[in-house]
């Protein structure tokens, strides 16, 4: 091998070792970002953490404020702090906490039962107005669909908040992980005080 | 309803005040990090045990939640976000949702990082980059732990949490990672994973061959593949390039079979010689017809994995880590049942239900998925009958019960010697509005089940229906040497050719970290996989049966019926 090829193939093997290193360094410092849209609830009935049937539809058309995610049980790094800022907002309200309507949709709807639920909602000391929600796959499909949220399947996932807007059928969404003043930033644009 | 920054603020500088006082009272007691060890009044045993719970639990020695702040100012109880919720529990780390966790084990911690590529180090003359990382101290690694800066003043992700552990504490879990997947696992040399399939003398020739030959056949091609890269070396490097894990290019693997002879009480003994013998990475597969729960105890001792035992009598278990089964067997489809008829009117109308429980392993089994999950589902009991083993259901016991107790639901677990009773429901006008049994219990002769009664009996089916199963028929094929298997024989083909299509993907995305914790961690972080027999295997963390559905079907009419579906194959 020529002198010029090898050191050719010496910059070449260079320049891919760091354009993988910024790879990463660039997936750890990702920010989030924020948009306004439109989306339509389907018309489903999924199962909360207590068993009880829910009408999607209806819990998301409630006159409290809505936020929503999704996350499954057996999560490890990204759910952990979504639902995290789920229990400090829940925290911050206080007595409060009722007054807005937490969701959160299981992306593994198979494994996501209802006593899994319900444990998960505990080890994060949810109150009442945070439901966890499960369902047929077909059922959890659409309602992904409907947020422009699918995935096809839950490893591959993402972290996403939709926090429902004052303007009718409108939602701020936030794709990626906010801080807790974040999160309260964004809570207080639709009048959460 | 208020929220305001003022009290973000205001905790914020609580926590950052109490971090303060805690250092200057810690720096008062000793110089820097690291001159602090553990306690001395414990044993290593224990210092170990506690440094664990911290990095599993998140609980301090004190029995209080460790306290941690991610996205800088979000607290976290450590409770509902530990160490191990992202590193795992091998510490070999993860990646999920964009976010790279890196590893938190000792033979990674302590040594200077280099770069790899797909668990290989790369050679310094092609890719001459610089270290990532020195090797972490006992200090360095505390100070990432608590401030998210390392070694080389490169601010680490926010979504790793910053800890406030105090000295004392650190040094517990500095010591725990230091020891956390430090040396490869047993049954792992330079050339070779060793396994082990567990076989238990009750199984039929037939049987046993369906699980073993694919499964020695696999491992035939892997060993004949590696052997060619030997000796090609310009193939291995296409190989390596094109491999997930490069290390595996050459790796080899073995199996040793392991067979258990006489009463399930001297199993474990026969175990615990085995592997003292012949120590082994992981246990493939595996068949018996027996419980598996003795071999199941031996491994979570022993902390083996095992993958995927060929079983209808799992341990059921929540917590229990180191056997990963393809479903709960026939506790599964007694599940499936409470989960159908909770979703009914039975449920609503707390109509009376009769269970009738054949005294034999699947009767138990069946009943009692049945009606722990019922129970569950915030029901009463149902009233039991149980029959003997050998006890004949006649028609003037049926009679008797339905007399008496007038259930809406029967539910019959048992197999074919009760069905000429249930055939005399037929005319019965006081015959329940729906009728429950098993398909794997009943076996053949489900297809027997009378047309009259076909309407209101319903089946537990746990496995993909025959009509959508027709695309995998050949999948097995030549892994198993192409045997004409049938029947229950065939179905253990396909489970096994299914273990060695998981070992596959699991050995490449183990990329050369031979710890058992870290097989388990992998499997956990596996997508779904659409194979043979089952509709859907899916994993996840902790996650230990990977088929999690259960068709209830009915008979269509007519002389040679087909299976409908009457629900889905998750039922909530």
């Amino acid at each position: 091998m020529s002198k010029s090829i090898k050191v050719i193939l010496r910059l070449f093997c260079t320049v891919t070792a760091l354009s993988f290193m910024t790879n990463l360094a660039v997936a750890g410092e990702l920010k989030y970002k924020r948009t306004i849209e439109s989306y339509t609830a389907p018309d489903v009935v999924l199962v909360n953490q207590d068993g009880r049937k829910v009408r999607f539809r209806e819990l998301i058309q409630s006159k409290k404020p809505v936020i929503l995610d999704f996350i499954f049980g057996t999560c490890t790094t990204i759910c952990p702090i979504l639902s995290v800022s789920f229990a400090n907002l829940q925290r911050k309200l206080g007595t409060d906490s009722q007054k807005i309507q937490l969701i959160s949709i299981s992306i593994d709807p198979e494994n996501d039962t209802p006593k899994v639920m319900k444990d998960y909602l505990k080890r994060y000391r949810s109150k009442p107005g945070w439901d966890f929600l499960t369902g047929t796959r077909a059922d959890i499909d659409k309602v992904m669909y409907a947020f422009n949220a699918y995935i096809p399947n839950k490893m591959s996932h993402y972290p996403l908040t939709l926090i429902r807007s004052d303007e009718p059928g409108k939602w701020i969404r936030v794709f990626g992980l906010m801080g807790s003043s974040e999160f309260i930033d964004e809570c207080k644009k639709v009048g959460i005080k | 309803m208020k929220l305001s920054n003022r009290n973000i603020i205001y905790n914020r500088m609580l926590a950052i005040l109490g971090c303060f006082v805690v250092l200057l009272v810690m720096a008062g007691l000793t110089d820097s990090y690291g001159a602090s060890s553990p306690k001395t009044s414990v044993s290593p045993q224990e210092e170990h045990q506690l440094g664990e719970r911290m990095y599993r639990e998140g609980i301090l020695p004190s029995g209080e939640p460790m306290q941690a702040f991610v996205k800088g100012d979000l607290p976290v109880p450590g409770t509902a976000f530990t160490c191990v919720s992202c590193h795992l529990r091998s510490g070999l780390g993860s990646y999920e949702g964009g976010v790279v966790t890196t590893p938190t084990n000792g033979a990674i911690l302590f040594k200077p990082l280099d770069l790899q590529y797909k668990g290989v180090k790369q050679d310094p003359k092609y890719y001459p980059v610089p270290t990532r990382r020195p090797a972490y101290t006992d200090k360095t690694l505390a100070n990432v732990i608590q401030s998210g800066v390392d070694p080389t003043g490169r601010t680490l992700n926010d979504v790793m949490p910053r800890y406030l552990i105090e000295d004392q504490d650190m040094a517990l879990l500095v010591s725990y990672l230091k020891n956390l997947s430090s040396h490869f696992s047993p049954g792992v040399s330079d050339t070779t994973i060793h396994f082990a399939t567990v076989i238990t003398d009750d199984v039929s020739p037939e049987e046993r061959n369906a699980m073993l030959v694919p499964l020695e056949n696999y491992i035939k091609q892997k060993n004949t593949m590696a052997a060619y890269y030997k000796r090609n070396k310009f193939s291995a490097r296409m190989a390596a390039s094109m491999l997930y894990s490069g290390e595996m290019t050459f790796k080899k693997l073995s199996l040793s079979k392991w067979v258990l002879k006489g009463p399930a009480e001297t199993w474990r003994s026969q175990l615990e010689e085995y592997n003292r013998k012949d120590p082994v990475f992981a246990l493939l597969g595996g068949i018996t017809n027996g419980d598996w729960q003795p071999i199941h105890e031996f491994c979570e001792t022993n902390r083996i994995p095992c993958i995927f035992p060929i079983t209808d009598y799992p341990v059921v278990s929540e917590t229990d880590w180191y056997t990963l089964y393809f479903s709960k067997g026939y506790y599964q489809e007694g599940e499936a049942a409470a989960r159908y008829l909770n979703r009914g009117e039975e449920s609503q109308n707390e109509v009376p239900i009769v269970q009738i429980v054949r005294d034999s392993k699947e009767g138990k089994n069946l009943s009692a998925g049945f009606q722990e999950t019922w129970r569950e589902l915030g029901h009463q009991n149902p009233i039991t009958v149980r029959l003997k083993t050998g006890e004949t259901l006649s028609e003037e016991t049926l009679q008797q019960i339905l007399a008496k107790e007038k259930p809406a639901v029967l539910v019959l677990w048992d197999g074919a010697d009760s069905l000429p009773a249930l055939e005399l429901l037929a005319n019965n006008k006081e015959k329940p509005q729906t009728i429950l049994v098993s398909s794997s219990y009943l076996g053949k002769s489900v297809w027997k089940l009378g047309k009259e009664l076909r309407d209101i009996t319903y089946i537990t089916y746990p496995y993909r229906l025959p009509q959508d199963e027709e695309r995998y028929n050949g999948f097995v094929g030549q892994l198993a040497s192409n045997m004409k298997l049938q029947g229950k024989a065939d179905m253990i083909a396909k489970e096994s050719f299914a273990i060695t299509q998981l070992l596959t993907l699991v050995m490449m995305d183990i990329r050369g970290n031979y710890y058992r914790d870290n097989l388990l961690d992998v499997i956990g972080m596996m997508r779904d996989q659409d194979l043979p027999l089952y509709e859907r295997l899916s994993f996840g963390p902790g996650q230990r049966y990977a088929s999690k559905g259960c068709y209830i079907v009915q008979l269509s009419k007519g002389d040679k019926p087909e299976l409908v579906k009457k629900s889905e194959w998750v039922i909530h």
